[in-house]
């Protein structure tokens, strides 16, 4: 989910909106994280997301939206998961123009790696962010825990399912993408323990988001995976 | 009343509609693999005429295949579709080429397969729309395919500057978008469509039932009425 203040766009994304959509969709917790990317446009961006989750305990998590050009983007990370408990480094290729395996970008994920936390992709159709593009960062950095946003977007889903039977540190990540059977194959081809739920919210909706899940008609027990306890375990092993 | 305003033929296509509760559906050929669109033609317009309570038959041609005006022609008036689809990206044209002028000026409703790359981005669909201001058109996906929302501003533009282009909600993931279009452009310029089988009509039809800011005529007019009133 997003928090952020952008008069730019327009956009007030409230930790207060995302809770009351949690609320509405009977949703424990949400992870937060900012649309813009540290230190750029906001410098105080850390700051912003922690402030959200401290005003709602038990209800929200943190990840640092880096900007990995920054010099200071690691000093940026440590901070956030030393400093703020941050549980997650979460970068977006269409922002940064960064692409997911040059070094700038896989110093983070390193960086990420060795407190714990998993990094989260923005995987979707456009250049930069594909899943053979991300799967280069995985290759590279095989001690992390790369997931794989929207897993794959309109276009690249197959390809995000693929990518994952190849590269066991890769998860899938449902929010956004449109289709219910591909949650069940992801589920089926990569084992339940894989795939994690997520609703982009608070524009999109988390109510349809956790329909769309239920839509793919998994068993009880890969359903309770995937809606909670991979992500609950991913956010736990964080030191 | 609920109607989709666009699928396309597939086994079950009539499970899947009465699975979700849809009552009526724009029918739409699939891209021609080893036939051609006069053949897939004819098959929807016979699909529609043995289910004429619940389906309805689109035509579909590529504009650069020679004949394709006749064709069109043909579908439009033998067999009784009610429209021309058009999908630029899965037979390669761009929707702003001059040789779909002519089908445009046949004078029917027009869906365009948009949000692609190149060929069918929402500004280039607006453009081709303004150039036959007497006829419907709409567009598919909300007008853009992004699931970074990169294409949402374009589908706006579009819409605000276009009064008689619309726009289909298949696959739009972002609710804030489809309340806005409504809000700012009002319920009439949005359509109801799962693109069965692309899309699972169960889970597209909750972006419009479920959407907070809709209220009961806005509901009735994406589900049906614009539809209804539009492609027939």
């Amino acid at each position: 989910m997003h928090v952020d203040h952008l008069p730019a766009l327009g956009w007030e994304l409230e930790a207060a909106a995302c809770v009351r959509r949690l609320d509405e969709a009977g949703i424990d917790k949400g992870v937060v994280m900012t649309i813009v990317d540290a230190p750029e446009v906001n410098p105080d961006a850390l700051e912003l997301i922690a402030n959200a989750c401290a005003a709602f305990p038990g209800r929200l998590e943190a990840f640092a939206r880096l900007h990995p050009w920054y010099d200071e983007a690691v000093e940026l990370l440590e901070r956030a998961i030393s400093g703020y408990g941050f549980k997650g480094l979460k970068l977006h290729p269409v922002t940064t123009i960064a692409h997911p395996a040059v070094e700038e970008t896989l110093r983070l994920i390193r960086a990420a790696a060795a407190r714990g936390a998993p990094t989260l992709f923005h995987c979707g159709d456009e250049p930069l962010t594909t899943p053979l593009a991300i799967a280069r960062a995985a290759e590279a950095c095989p001690q992390a825990t790369i997931v794989l946003g929207h897993m794959g977007g309109y276009f690249h889903v197959d390809e995000a399912i693929e990518t994952a039977e190849r590269l066991p540190n890769l998860m899938l990540e449902s929010s956004a993408m449109p289709y219910p059977a591909k949650i069940r194959e992801a589920v089926v081809r990569l084992g339940p323990e894989r795939v994690l739920f997520a609703s982009d919210g608070p524009a999109c909706s988390p109510r349809i988001e956790l329909e769309k899940v239920r839509l793919a008609g998994l068993e009880p027990q890969a359903e309770r995976l995937v809606l909670g306890g991979n992500a609950r375990r991913l956010l736990e092993r964080v030191r | 009343m609920i109607v989709d305003s666009l699928v396309f033929p597939c086994r079950d296509l009539v499970e899947r509609l009465d699975a979700a509760g849809i009552d009526r559906a724009v029918l739409c050929p699939p891209r021609a693999r080893g036939e051609t669109y006069a053949q897939l033609n004819d098959r929807v317009a016979v699909a529609a005429r043995a289910l004429p309570d619940r389906l309805v038959a689109f035509c579909r041609v590529d504009p650069l295949v020679p004949g394709a005006v006749g064709e069109a022609r043909r579908a439009l008036g033998q067999l009784g579709c009610r429209g021309l689809f058009l999908h630029p990206w899965e037979d390669a044209f761009r929707v702003t080429d001059r040789a779909v002028d002519p089908l445009c000026a046949l004078g029917a409703p027009v869906i365009v397969a948009t949000g692609y790359p190149w060929v069918a981005e929402a500004l280039q669909v607006a453009e081709l729309a303004r150039r036959h201001p007497g006829t419907t058109f709409v567009a598919t996906n909300g007008g853009q395919l992004n699931i970074s929302g990169l294409g949402q501003t374009d589908a706006e533009l579009a819409v605000a500057s276009t009064p008689n282009l619309h726009l289909q909600t298949a696959g739009v993931y972002r609710e804030d978008f489809l309340e806005g279009i409504v809000a700012r452009h009002g319920a009439e310029r949005l359509l109801f469509a799962s693109a069965c089988p692309v899309f699972d009509p169960r889970l597209e039809l909750l972006r419009v039932m479920w959407a907070p800011a809709f209220t009961d005529a806005d509901q009735a007019a994406i589900l049906a009425g614009n539809a209804e009133r539009l492609l027939g």
